[in-house]
């Protein structure tokens, strides 16, 4: 016989705000008869007194008044810190009946304490994060990860502003986080960061930047999850059979898992990724706290899986990674450019040749560098077939150089350029359009490459 | 449930405020100055009026009763002037504490509006507000001290 008596739930606590916890529970609570009218009008006169005592405290006693958007502000900071108070009860109906019992003065003290004790877990969780931070080169990750949640610290006001966080958190968690408020986010957002950096720091760095180069070639300055890629990866090569340790999905293992994946129906997919996550935590003995971070990532990745059969996108969704530094960069110099004077009177000098001919021989005499030639070819009157007869004379480095500066997507924003400066992009894509395939690839490949 | 802040402690703050301003009579009186209760009721539904349009609340008794005690031996008051003058007080009082962005006490506010209008206004509450009140104010968001003259600058540079 089952001897655990369960309590009565009266309140809808899928209904509780997690943001606006306090004041959500008092609205349910009246709404369901568990407060009286004089249980309200008394929370509210003590809510009133307790925020009369801490203006006094803001103001340091100097001033009896205060602007109504500042006490408005205080007011929301005491109700957050009455809310963590009411949230360690077992349930938002013994929550009431606290709330019944206890003076609010009181709640706001014990909330108070909690939340520097939240403080310190925060410090704490922070300071192991930062000890094993991933190697990447994402400004994002770190840019959040240090100076922001330090700025959080420096600036947390757990006396007037409990319930503001006064910074960006820009790197994005995997997993979904409730929407919470002030120091409870940070703790709910550091520890979702800690296991997910715990399950990155399985991986070498290196394995990491060159999957996540894999996804984009500049990820760097992308917001993007890190652990997102690295979980997906690992659980490709973990059902595909090819080097976990290494991320190493190779282009066999990812048309594998495309073909499993495309055959299977929705339940099926959520069965292995089920069977993977579990796979995962025991080939890397993770925690069980870690393990269930993991679970509750699947059900994310299972859905994504799905949503890429159905609209045919499993390439995006299985990486294999890319090795930037095995395409050497070209370092090119465009030379010195000529005085304004000088460069007026050899445009001057091409726009009086009457043949292309001329105009190029004008060039070969006055022009020396390839930063001039640019500018000439966009700022001289030629027509789309002279152009095409000068890029005719370039090195295929040259042109590359050129579709760098103005590069396919440009052709969609032509208006946005000068007349002759759009005859050149056209006659420049034209030009590369009519040469052979591998010559097309391999300027388009160089010009991905060319630095400076 | 949300707490209007400013319609939920009117009534008890006003009352509480009305039995502050009646009590301040006694202190007053000595100058021959006295508030009857429906004078004092108006006095603060001023000061609530001056907080709204201001938008800014208070608790307990407020400043009016300061304001009574340090005015009340001001030659320029009678019994004549006396409720207008605190009325216009508050009023002004509300409206440079917002101007001054907070940064002057009600204290060394309400004192620096007695000196000046006991002094250079000569009891004029136009003056008061119109040039002293906002000078003060402007200096202060500007980084001065709030007694800053452009004047005091130019004698330094004559004496040097």
């Amino acid at each position: 016989m089952n001897n655990h008596i369960e309590k009565v739930r009266i309140l809808e606590h899928e209904k509780l705000n997690s943001e606006h916890y306090f004041q959500s529970l008092l609205e349910q609570a009246r709404r369901k008869g568990l407060l009286s009218d004089t249980d309200i009008e008394r929370i509210q006169y003590e809510s009133i007194r307790l925020l009369s005592y801490k203006t006094t405290r803001f103001t340091s006693g100097e001033s009896s008044s205060i602007q109504v958007e500042k006490a408005q502000s205080i007011m929301a900071s005491n109700f957050f810190t009455i809310g963590i108070c009411l949230k360690s009860c077992i349930s938002p109906e013994d929550a009431v009946a606290f709330l019944q019992n206890e003076p609010i003065d009181d709640l706001y003290r014990k909330g108070r304490k909690m939340i520097d004790t939240m403080i310190l877990k925060a410090k704490s969780v922070h300071e192991t994060i930062q000890e094993n931070l991933v190697k990447t080169q994402n400004v994002f990750y770190r840019s959040t990860i240090v100076d922001g949640i330090n700025g959080f610290f420096r600036s947390y006001d757990a006396d007037y502003q409990a319930h503001e966080i006064h910074i960006t958190a820009d790197y994005p968690i995997f997993n979904p986080m409730p929407r919470l408020a002030g120091i409870e986010f940070i703790v709910s957002y550091l520890d979702a960061l800690y296991f997910e950096n715990l399950f990155c720091s399985f991986f070498p760095a290196e394995d990491i930047h060159h999957l996540l180069c894999g996804y984009l070639a500049d990820y760097k300055e992308h917001v993007i999850n890190i652990y997102e890629w690295v979980l997906i990866t690992a659980a490709g090569c973990s059902i595909a059979g090819t080097d976990i340790e290494h991320l190493n999905l190779t282009e066999e293992g990812k048309a594998y898992l495309i073909s499993l994946f495309s055959e299977m129906k929705p339940e099926d997919v959520n069965k292995k990724i089920n069977e993977v996550s579990d796979e995962l935590s025991q080939y890397f003995s993770c925690s069980r706290k870690l393990a269930l971070y993991i679970k509750n990532s699947m059900v994310l990745i299972a859905g994504k899986i799905n949503f890429a059969v159905k609209e045919n996108m499993l390439r995006r969704i299985f990486l294999t990674p890319s090795f930037p530094e095995r395409n050497p960069k070209i370092i090119f110099s465009h030379g010195d450019k000529m005085e304004n004077e000088q460069y007026r009177k050899v445009l001057e000098q091409i726009e009086q040749c009457e043949n292309i001919g001329d105009k190029i021989d004008v060039m070969k005499t006055s022009v020396h560098s390839f930063a001039d030639l640019e500018d000439i070819l966009a700022d001289a009157m030629l027509k789309k077939k002279e152009i095409k007869d000068i890029l005719k004379a370039l090195s295929m480095t040259e042109i590359a150089v050129l579709i760098k500066k103005y590069p396919q997507e440009t052709l969609a924003d032509i208006t946005d350029y000068r007349e002759q400066e759009s005859i050149l992009i056209e006659s420049l894509h034209e030009y590369v359009g009519y040469l052979p395939k591998e010559q097309q690839e391999s300027i388009i490949s160089a010009s991905k490459r060319i630095e400076g | 449930m949300g707490f209007h802040l400013i319609s939920f402690s009117s009534g008890l703050i006003q009352k509480q405020a009305v039995n502050e301003v009646m009590e301040c009579n006694n202190y007053t009186k000595q100058f021959g100055l006295t508030l009857t209760e429906s004078q004092a009721k108006d006095l603060v539904k001023t000061r609530s009026h001056a907080l709204n349009a201001n938008g800014r609340i208070e608790f307990g008794g407020g400043v009016i009763d300061k304001i009574m005690k340090v005015f009340c031996d001001s030659p320029y008051l009678s019994m004549h002037n006396y409720s207008k003058t605190l009325h216009e007080l508050v009023e002004i009082f509300y409206y440079y504490k917002n101007e001054t962005m907070d940064l002057i006490s009600d204290d060394e506010l309400i004192k620096f509006m007695k000196t000046s209008f006991d002094g250079i206004c000569q009891g004029s509450l136009d003056l008061l507000s119109g040039r002293e009140l906002y000078r003060m104010a402007k200096n202060l968001r500007m980084g001065y001290d709030f007694d800053y003259s452009e004047n005091d600058e130019l004698w330094e540079d004559e004496d040097e």
